[in-house]
């Protein structure tokens, strides 16, 4: 829903700009620069807020990405259980680095703060579904699986 | 409101209630250093320095956000404090890249002129990807020089709450982070045009008038 321009301004409309970002990086994949300014107007906030806000969180993928988004928690319990080599083999498979996209467009690769998921650590995600208890040689599989 | 006493540096102070420790200092002529204070506005209480010892407490506190308390004691010149200020000077010139770096003259920089009145030396972190950002001259209002920026976020505030023009907002996160305008894209904003007020309260030199043709 549209909300008004007095909707908008009070504090209200203003939070509902994530969840605004959010439903609409779910659809689409990535926010563009047609969906941010179409939301800045929505919202009738300025562009660099919308900008700002999105950029924030590694959850709103804001350039163009890959079909599929890998996350690796690189945070400390996942560090501690050797992420790093699940990294390496991720960089291996795939060819790029974290903040990378692969060149068929397949995958992007990112590294994010704490996933909630320490208790299967080392862990990452790809789209919406949790991968724990990782182990170097088990990534190629399911990367096939994508 | 009515009064409350503190206690500032050993002074007795009497000051109206639900004023910040830096407001009560102030006005009785004690300094207090700030960069991303300005005066009038809701405090954000992001560049530190201004951090004072309050007793009682377990940890340092901003002085421009704290609002004082009948029976404080404030310590604002302590070896602790200054100990502590220093550091926190330290840290934000690791990330302050910029001509002044090495310019005896930088007179214009605040945070050069309170690294030198608080005798910090070269910085002794060990910076890995120092924050570089190639100026930004295509604005005829506004030269922007970021790698000179501590995100102290005066301009943000003075372009939203005081002008509001909000032209300028923080983008990314963490040691990314940047003040951008658009999408993170050179300032073009016609907005600028007799403004000016960001330029006015940036302390390091990162926001200047660009060099008249």
């Amino acid at each position: 829903m549209v909300p008004s321009k007095k909707e908008a301004l009070s504090e209200n409309g203003r939070a509902g700009l994530l969840p605004a970002l959010k439903d609409r990086a779910g659809r689409e994949g990535s926010l563009n620069r047609e969906s941010m300014s179409g939301l800045a107007g929505q919202y009738h906030l300025p562009l660099n807020e919308v900008y700002g806000v999105s950029t924030f969180y590694a959850f709103l993928p804001v350039l163009p990405t890959g079909k599929n988004i890998i996350r690796v928690c690189r945070c400390l319990p996942c560090h501690l259980k050797d992420a790093q080599a699940v990294i390496g083999s991720i960089k291996k498979e795939l060819g790029i680095a974290p903040g990378e996209t692969s060149r068929d467009g397949k995958f992007s690769f990112e590294l994010v703060s704490c996933i909630g998921a320490c208790d299967q650590a080392p862990a990452m995600m790809i789209n919406d579904k949790l991968y724990g208890d990782l182990t170097p040689a088990g990534i190629a599989e399911i990367l096939k699986s994508y | 409101m009515g009064n409350v006493n503190v206690n500032i540096d050993g002074r007795k102070i009497r000051v109206r209630e639900g004023s910040t420790i830096l407001e009560a200092a102030t006005a009785n002529g004690i300094t207090i250093p700030t960069l991303c204070h300005i005066k009038g506005q809701v405090p954000s209480g992001v560049c530190r320095v201004c951090v004072v010892e309050v007793e009682g407490s377990k940890t340092m506190m901003g002085a421009c956000h704290t609002p004082v308390a009948e029976g404080m004691v404030i310590h604002s010149k302590s070896p602790k404090v200054i100990a502590v200020r220093k550091v926190i000077v330290e840290l934000l010139l690791t990330a302050h890249t910029g001509d002044c770096v090495n310019d005896s003259n930088a007179e214009n920089c605040a945070l050069h002129n309170l690294a030198s009145d608080y005798e910090v030396g070269a910085p002794h972190f060990n910076v890995r990807n120092p924050r570089f950002y190639p100026a930004e001259e295509s604005n005829p209002y506004v030269k922007r020089d970021m790698s000179k920026c501590i995100l102290c976020r005066k301009c943000v505030k003075v372009c939203g709450e005081v002008v509001r023009k909000d032209v300028l907002s923080i983008g990314y996160r963490g040691f990314k982070s940047k003040v951008v305008s658009g999408f993170d894209e050179a300032l073009t904003a016609e907005a600028c045009r007799d403004c000016l007020k960001c330029i006015e309260h940036c302390p390091t030199g990162a926001l200047s008038a660009p060099a008249r043709v």
